[in-house]
């Protein structure tokens, strides 16, 4: 059978604009090897110069470490806070539980810019503008609504009866939470809390609200570098960034199938 | 050990994250109402300023602009890649949605950096179409809303595609076997069997990218050469420059009640729980 | 300011040798006075501000950061055995606030401009310049502001690429209105401070009279003149933003800070930058003081002080092209970089000089129609 117009439309269409999704984004690798001063393909050679700035760069280096381990404690602090919340609404089950399931959720509809203005002004008040835990607060917030979605998805497709069989048979409730329930939605948890250290990691807006000098994340790094410089050290942290993703992305399609 | 009810045991799991949401966010958002009708005086003189202005107005107008295109575009592409992706791939299916999930995970920022790279006077795209003849003089394609939003639909085109995948996973293919088998065309069963059972997919993903695009500031701060002045890159210039704080709280109030109006509206073509708390 | 008149211009030269002795001089009176009180210790004269371990000051980044601190920096470790640390995250107002309303202020002297310190004295977030410690005599007429002290001199002036303007470079304001005889992009300053100014000029309003002009029918004129060009300009936020337009060929010419051109000079292939202060908008820096300084107002004010000496302020115009504000260091500038001094009295007579009152007067009301004028 020839393929007819609708598939060859359709096909050719998709792979166009999958190009369109993923070739910009591998643009930085050569970028990032280049030769040159300035940000460009390289001239004569591959340089790793570049590369050699971010390693030696102490700026950069704990720039990269402060983003790395606030996402670590986020997404630990997320995913812990919601996991439970999700336990407790979905034993509810109630209209008050789905009232306060559309509470968690409202981070990701407030524009970030608004919701910054609103962390600024609470965070003067309480002594925290320019602190980790102010960050670290303003981060939880921004990723608990992507834990409280995935782990509730993992609670629904768990088989309601085993945990209240576990009640019926008298476990209280920390003990089934902990033999039945945690063990049934781990990969959502587990998805959680990767959301939450992702959101965390790349989060750019309300850093830029709420810190001033004491607190240097990566965005906020390359944020300041794309206004000021045409520094390739940039598509350097760039290319880490889309390498690390390639190869967790593949890793877990590998996995996967 | 006192008996405590069992619904109090529940609501106690559920205390801890939900104060937290109500205390530092719920709370610090909603204040902004305050600022707006406090700063610098009490009064409404931030709103009166905000309407007198035709600066906000081209500003509010704008966003508007960029976001319905940006939706539009989001969907039309997204959909030629959710329809292919759900019924046409076969075994490259794990592959196309590997590609458009990787996207999703690198940052924003770095993202609008690549297209700075590749759209600027000197970027990519131009040097590659004036190397080979293509055009004697440099486009324009940075620096102007034909800038951001080709960066735009790049960064909301996967939130487009989530939804509608998940709704056509869910449409069986019988139905389309059938109105073949009944003589329709190729293309007329498409559109008048299969199109219709995929509208609820596409108005959750319109109205995701719609609702985040409204409020984005990142891609069209950077991109835009500054006079493609979204609201939310105008709230932030007059905060940070002028220190502004009560027209950037008025205008953030107005922002917000305006995604709720969308919220709203959308509430009674599209099934906001699927689209927002069942995501993915 | 008032260095429009052209008898003050003529002196500048002649007082500036008289104010140079007379600067070296007070430093030195002033150090041996303090030593005389007994606050200096013998051991050189390190720790006579011993409750301050160091002066943080912050400016705006790229090489002006080094810069300062190799210059003003080294010169007042020197002096007090107090290290600067320089910082060059660019203290917008709404950092400068950010910090003071939290108590978590870590920048003791802020690099600003005469609009943004009136922005910031009006949220009360800044200190009062001590002029006991800071000496009134030593900065341009009319840029002692009790909440702010000049700094350096820079201006707001025209620049160009030759290379993407083949068929002739724009001379005058009118010529970069003129799209038809010199296209490409133009670059302006996202904020209305240093623009009308050009707008009026192009609209064949002599430099003494631009703010004469710039009533409210004036400005109304002016804005109408950049609604005109704006699908032609590409504004820019930071003097780095202004850099990077010039470095990328973004643009072909525009109104940038000559202390950013001053550096693209040597940054750009020769032939392809070129600038003239025919026009331009001479305006001062200003330092600020943000209120509750970790190192103390005292600390502060000292350093302020000592990068007030004429020596350090033509150094400091060699590395990067800020004006002296101290009129006694023209004379100590190599003459072969006089040419790139917007202070230097051949350039400022072809100069419009920024009006304090004018922008007291007018700023919040222009800037929101500029932007309006801008955008969409």
């Amino acid at each position: 059978m020839t393929p007819s117009a609708l598939r060859i439309f359709f096909g050719t269409g998709s792979w166009i604009i999958l190009a369109f999704l993923v070739l910009p984004i591998l643009v930085v690798i050569p970028v990032s090897l280049t030769d040159t001063s300035f940000i460009g393909l390289p001239k004569d050679h591959l340089s790793l110069q570049h590369y050699d700035t971010f390693v030696h760069s102490t700026k950069w280096l704990f720039a990269s470490w402060t983003s790395i381990w606030i996402g670590c404690v986020v997404a630990v602090v997320a995913t812990g806070l919601g996991t439970l919340f999700c336990i407790g609404v979905w034993f509810l089950s109630d209209r008050a539980a789905m009232i306060v399931r559309w509470i968690m959720i409202v981070p990701i509809l407030v524009p970030p810019v608004v919701q910054s203005l609103g962390f600024y002004k609470f965070w003067v008040t309480l002594g925290l503008i320019d602190s980790y835990l102010g960050v670290i607060l303003a981060h939880v917030l921004l990723g608990l609504p992507y834990v409280t979605i995935s782990v509730f998805a993992s609670l629904s497709n768990m088989d309601r009866r085993l945990p209240l069989a576990a009640r019926n048979l008298g476990a209280s409730i920390g003990m089934t939470i902990r033999t039945v329930i945690i063990p049934a939605i781990r990969p959502g948890m587990i998805s959680g809390g990767i959301f939450a250290f992702i959101v965390s990691f790349d989060e750019i807006v309300s850093v830029l609200f709420l810190t001033v000098r004491r607190v240097e994340t990566l965005p906020k790094m390359i944020w300041e570098g794309i206004q000021e410089s045409v520094d390739p050290v940039i598509a350097v942290v760039a290319s880490i960034f889309v390498l690390i993703t390639l190869i967790a992305t593949s890793l877990a399609a590998l996995r996967r199938s | 050990m006192p008996h405590i009810p069992e619904k109090l045991r529940y609501w106690m799991l559920i205390i801890p994250a939900l104060a937290v949401m109500i205390i530092f966010y719920i709370f610090p958002v909603l204040n902004i109402w305050g600022i707006s009708i406090t700063e610098p005086s009490v009064g409404i003189e931030n709103y009166e300023r905000m309407f007198a202005s035709n600066a906000v107005k081209v500003s509010f107008v704008l966003t508007f602009r960029i976001a319905a295109i940006t939706t539009v575009a989001c969907l039309i592409l997204g959909y030629v890649v959710a329809y292919t992706i759900s019924n046409l791939a076969g075994r490259v299916r794990p592959l196309m949605l590997g590609l458009v999930l990787l996207p999703f995970w690198v940052s924003v920022l770095i993202r609008s950096f690549a297209w700075i790279v590749l759209l600027g006077r000197s970027g990519l795209v131009n040097d590659g179409l004036m190397a080979t003849g293509i055009i004697s003089q440099p486009l324009r394609l940075m620096h102007n809303e034909l800038g951001v939003l080709i960066a735009m639909v790049h960064v909301m085109l996967p939130f487009a595609v989530l939804p509608m995948l998940t709704n056509m996973r869910g449409i069986s293919g019988s139905y389309i076997q059938a109105a073949r088998g009944l003589g329709a065309s190729e293309w007329r069963a498409f559109r008048e069997v299969y199109f219709p059972q995929t509208l609820p997919g596409v108005m959750s993903g319109g109205l995701l990218v719609f609702v985040l695009s409204l409020g984005f500031y990142v891609t069209p701060a950077l991109l835009g050469g500054g006079r493609v002045m979204m609201i939310s890159e105008y709230i932030t210039y007059q905060i940070q420059e002028f220190l502004n704080w009560g027209l950037g709280a008025a205008l953030s109030v107005v922002l917000l009640m305006a995604t709720a109006v969308v919220l709203l509206i959308a509430s009674r073509f599209v099934n906001l729980k699927t689209t927002f708390l069942e995501r993915r | 300011m008032d260095t429009h008149d052209t008898g003050y211009q003529a002196d500048l030269m002649d007082i500036a040798a008289e104010k140079y002795k007379a600067g070296r001089l007070s430093r030195r009176g002033f150090l041996t006075a303090m030593g005389a009180l007994g606050l200096v210790p013998m051991l050189g004269n390190r720790s006579a501000y011993a409750q301050a371990s160091e002066i943080v000051v912050c400016n705006w980044g790229g090489a002006a950061e080094e810069i300062l601190k190799n210059i003003l920096g080294k010169a007042f470790e020197e002096e007090t055995g107090i290290p600067v640390r320089v910082d060059g995250a660019g203290p917008s107002p709404g950092k400068i606030r950010a910090m003071v309303e939290s108590g978590a202020v870590v920048w003791d002297v802020c690099d600003s401009g005469a609009g943004s310190a009136i922005v910031m004295n009006g949220a009360g977030v800044i200190q009062d310049i001590d002029y006991s410690i800071v000496d009134k005599t030593k900065v341009l007429d009319g840029t002692a502001l009790p909440f702010g002290v000049g700094n350096y001199v820079f201006s707001y002036a025209m620049a160009w690429n030759p290379t993407m303007l083949p068929d002739g470079a724009p001379k005058t304001w009118e010529d970069v209105w003129n799209v038809q005889d010199f296209p490409g992009m133009r670059t302006f300053r996202k904020s209305v401070r240093g623009q009308l100014e050009m707008a009026a000029q192009a609209m064949g309003v002599a430099k003494e009279d631009v703010y004469a002009f710039l009533d409210d029918e004036g400005i109304k004129a002016a804005i109408a003149k950049f609604r005109e060009l704006r699908d032609n300009i590409i504004v820019w936020g930071s003097g780095s933003d202004s850099q990077n337009l010039f470095l990328q060929g973004e643009v072909a010419m525009g109104n940038i800070y000559s202390s950013r051109s001053f550096l693209l000079k040597d940054q750009m292939e020769p032939g392809s930058f070129a600038m003239t202060f025919d026009g331009a908008v001479l305006q001062p820096g200003i330092w600020v003081v943000p209120k509750g300084n970790p190192a103390g107002a005292e600390t502060a004010m000292r350093f302020i002080a000592s990068a007030q000496d004429p020596q350090l302020q033509a150094n400091w115009f060699e590395a990067i092209g800020n004006g002296p504000i101290n009129p006694a260091a023209a004379s100590l500038l190599p003459a072969a970089l006089a040419q790139w001094n917007p202070n230097d009295p051949a350039n400022v007579v072809k100069q419009v000089i920024y009006s304090d009152e004018w922008y007291g007067k007018n700023q919040v009301s222009a800037e929101e129609l500029y932007i309006d004028a801008l955008i969409g």
